[in-house]
């Protein structure tokens, strides 16, 4: 893989000779071209003219995937990702604690992921928001979002927001019941939507010209709510079991607003027709289970049964370890449950692009997208699987030949 | 009490619904662990055990012949450190027995608890794992592990070797962590006043293990010989239970994974004469030198972040290749119960960085056999043997592969779990 160093600075780059498992239309390409200008794909396929002037690089006998997705992420927060004083804090963002120098960005880069989905814990029933970042690692704090992404805020349902399993000493919390939790979210969005006709009378007296106007006060937990209301905000839902998944759903749906994604939704199979019918995406773990009451009715076959029914399903990590293995989670879905090799690589590529509203700019290997790519040595999902290098838009991230010629020089 | 290693004459104790059975698999590819690996043989299994093997062997008589072509043939996996039998619902106290109260209890035995019956046994069996080593946890002396299989309808028949160990959590100094600390103001102090108070309470923990190994060598010489009123010691369960490890016939498994605290850890075994085994040891790769020096085994467990910051980033996962480089001892471990069925798969990560194919699949077979000292009935496929035996479609490594049929002593297993149970009620609803 030599002319790496110079990869960074080239205009133009030619991946040349791999397998490329675009995810996209083009399925598989054997001994493909993947050609990027200024950090975006300008052409994938077998037959690509190389421009003169281009970097090429001879990938033959490995595989380019698109950069890995991890659609439920805590990586780089600083401190606690949980603000629990509060059922709803919907005011909290993730965006203002990001740590642009956590190693895991660099550890996870090194497990080919170049998108996360960094989410606020699961101790409220309205949670934080959630900052969508793209691994551009070295590149300061800004560099860290992904800044055409839309904005999402965390729901959490069960166990967690009726802290059953984390008891804070003082006066309890509420809610402490599933049925609070119903309670907390119906009265929440109720208020929301009282305070966006507030703010709507108040501009339409001020746009008639009405004299000694005082406006509402500013609500920002509320605002939030709202622009969940107004489908600006993408919702994010921690749940496990069936029953919650369902009372959500119908919320929503009198209530006038979207579930973009069902987050763990260990029992999403046993209501995969409603998740569907919602047009909700679901991100779940592959093969997690036991560790809690709501877990105990977890199947590995959990991805396979929801993409069945028509769910768009990704494999996350909620783990900063299980995030640089995230392409045998995936290959646990072709185990369990029979899904297709090409239907299990989107579970962790176009899926979760879709689940954070990214899908225009990344998951798939297309023209027009970012050039995000993890390069293999062999099938992401062979036993001897082990990335070699990852691209974020063009500029190479990890090398794992660098790495290891860094640390023998140590 | 009997302190020495008692080893359950398993046959007899099998209470599987069905019997062993006189089988031949004809055709697979054969991995024997033990030998090169046969790219087309007949393996044959009588009385639960293992009867031939080979490209020639003969199908005996009456035999029930499985075609298995295409088809590759395993020893039963063994997960050599979990909490299966001892777990079912991490956050339900009700249904974990992992982790008695207090520092010191040598004398709770797993073998004593495990649950026959746990939906976990399944799950990991389904995969290929047929045995597993079921150790408590927490504490200073953690307590006594048993290997157990996974199959059999009381904790008698499960029991393939009780004691199989001694656990031992290496003191860090550090406090254990608890969840009301959560919820406390820190306790301000200068990092120096922190590293005296660790290793204060670290040089106590330590004194009061070497104590309680002194005073169990003690205690055991006194058992021996007859008391001047005829009534002999009084009984001490924690120092009777500490006499094997004490006098070295027993493995002592300590949990520690610093690179300082696994060359104390060897230091102190070696002082002592006891047969130590390291677990955990994600930085068993900087103290390799040592560990082979003094023939410590180690339990690695694969899937783990590097511990420092400044760690290459596969650091815990070349660990083992490092480790088999050296010529150390080791087993790679799922050290857990409900991940147990991904055994196979933290193999295939020591082999993406390093460890060769043949050295990682030793690792979940015949190494931990070895390490618990049951080589002589488990971890290879070689004739007289327990036949304990996993057909996959393909490499056991690979995530894509499928188990087809699982032997447990001869007895072939279901692969139903509660999992595929839920899968097949719910895979169709409209």
């Amino acid at each position: 893989m030599s002319g790496l160093a110079l990869l960074a600075a080239a205009r133009v780059l030619a991946l040349t000779g791999a397998t490329v498992l675009t995810g996209g239309p083009a399925g598989t390409i054997e001994k493909g071209t993947v050609l990027v200008t200024d950090g975006v794909i300008t052409a994938v396929g077998p037959a690509v003219a190389v421009p003169a002037g281009a970097t090429v690089v001879d990938l033959a006998g490995r595989f380019v995937m698109p950069g890995i997705i991890d659609a439920h992420s805590h990586t780089a927060v600083e401190g606690n990702v949980n603000e629990c004083t509060d059922a709803v804090t919907a005011e909290v963002r993730i965006a203002d604690v990001l740590d642009h120098r956590d190693v895991n960005i660099y550890r996870q880069l090194a497990g080919g992921v170049t998108t996360a989905n960094v989410l606020h814990g699961s101790c409220n029933a309205i949670g934080g928001q959630n900052a969508v970042v793209k691994y551009r690692w070295g590149q300061g704090p800004e560099g860290l979002v992904f800044k055409e992404a839309p904005r999402g805020v965390k729901f959490a349902l069960g166990e967690n927001p009726k802290r059953a399993n984390v008891r804070a000493p003082g006066t309890a919390r509420w809610p402490a019941t599933r049925m609070g939790v119903e309670a907390l979210i119906r009265d929440t969005f109720l208020r929301a939507r009282h305070y966006r006709d507030e703010w709507a009378a108040y501009e339409r007296r001020r746009k008639a010209g009405a004299a000694g106007l005082v406006p509402p006060r500013r609500d920002l937990r509320l605002e939030l709510v709202r622009d969940v209301l107004d489908g600006t905000v993408l919702v994010h839902a921690h749940c496990y079991r069936s029953d919650e998944i369902l009372m959500l759903i119908s919320l929503a749906e009198e209530l006038g607003f979207k579930i973009r994604t069902f987050q763990h939704v260990l029992e999403g199979y046993k209501v995969a027709t409603e998740i569907a019918r919602h047009g909700a995406g679901a991100s779940t773990f592959s093969d997690w289970w036991a560790y809690k009451m709501e877990a105990w009715d977890a199947v590995p076959h959990n991805a396979a049964v929801m993409a069945s029914h028509g769910v768009r399903v990704s494999l996350n990590s909620d783990s900063n370890e299980l995030a640089r293995r995230l392409y045998w989670e995936a290959a646990k879905a072709v185990k369990y449950g029979g899904a297709s090799e090409e239907e299990a690589l989107k579970m962790i590529t176009l899926n979760p692009a879709w689940q954070l509203g990214v899908d225009r700019w990344v998951g798939s290997i297309e023209a027009g997208k970012h050039a995000d790519l993890a390069v293999f040595n062999t099938h992401p999902f062979a036993p001897d699987a082990r990335v070699e290098m990852t691209l974020v838009e063009g500029q190479v991230m990890f090398d794992r030949a660098k790495d290891v010629q860094a640390r023998s020089a140590r | 009490m009997r302190a020495a290693s008692v080893v359950l004459p398993v046959l007899l104790a099998a209470g599987a619904p069905l019997a062993a059975e006189t089988v031949a698999i004809v055709g697979a590819r054969v991995v024997t662990v033990s030998g090169p690996v046969l790219p087309r043989a007949t393996v044959v299994m009588a009385d639960g055990r293992i009867a031939a093997v080979g490209a020639d062997a003969a199908v005996p008589a009456g035999a029930r012949r499985i075609e298995a072509d295409g088809k590759t043939l395993y020893p039963g996996l063994i997960d050599g450190l979990t909490t299966l039998g001892l777990t079912e619902i991490g956050s339900v106290p009700g249904s974990v027995d992992t982790t008695e109260t207090g520092d010191v209890n040598p004398q709770v035995r797993a073998w004593a608890a495990v649950h026959a019956h746990s939906e976990l046994i399944p799950v990991a069996r389904a995969n290929g794992v047929t045995a597993a080593l079921a150790a408590p946890q927490g504490g200073l002396v953690s307590g006594q592990s048993a290997l157990i299989r996974m199959t059999g309808d009381t904790q008698a028949s499960l029991t393939l070797k009780a004691p199989a160990a001694m656990h031992v959590v290496y003191p860090t100094g550090r406090p254990a962590f608890e969840v009301s600390q959560l919820f406390q103001e820190p306790e301000l102090k200068t990092f120096e006043e922190r590293q005296k108070d660790k290793k204060r309470n670290q040089e106590k923990a330590l004194r009061r293990l070497g104590t309680l190994l002194d005073e169990a060598r003690a205690y055991g010489r006194g058992a021996g010989a007859p008391a001047a009123d005829g009534a002999g010691p009084a009984p001490d369960l924690p120092l009777a239970a500490l006499g094997p490890v004490a006098s070295g016939a027993l493995p002592l498994v300590v949990r520690a994974d610093a690179e300082e605290d696994i060359r104390a850890a060897v230091r102190f075994a070696a002082e002592r004469g006891l047969k130590l085994v390291v677990a955990g040891g994600l930085e068993a790769w900087r103290a390799a030198d040592l560990l082979k020096q003094n023939d410590v085994a180690v339990l690695v467990n694969v899937d783990r972040l590097p511990r420092r910051e400044s760690d290459a980033y596969d650091a815990a996962y070349t660990n083992a290749a490092a480790l088999h480089r050296a010529g150390v001892r080791f087993a790679i471990v799922s050290d857990d119960a409900s991940q147990s069925r991904n055994l196979p798969y933290e193999a295939a990560m020591a082999r993406a960085f390093g460890l060769p194919a043949e050295a990682a699949l030793r690792a979940i077979t015949l190494s931990p056999a070895e390490i618990f000292g049951v080589a002589d009935r488990l971890g290879s496929i070689d004739a007289g043997k327990s036949a304990t035996l996993v057909l996959a479609t393909g490499d056991i490594m690979d995530h894509r592969t499928q188990v087809t049929d699982v032997w447990i002593d001869g007895v072939p297993q279901s692969l139903e779990t509660r999992h595929t149970r839920l899968f097949e009620s719910f895979r169709a609803r409209p």
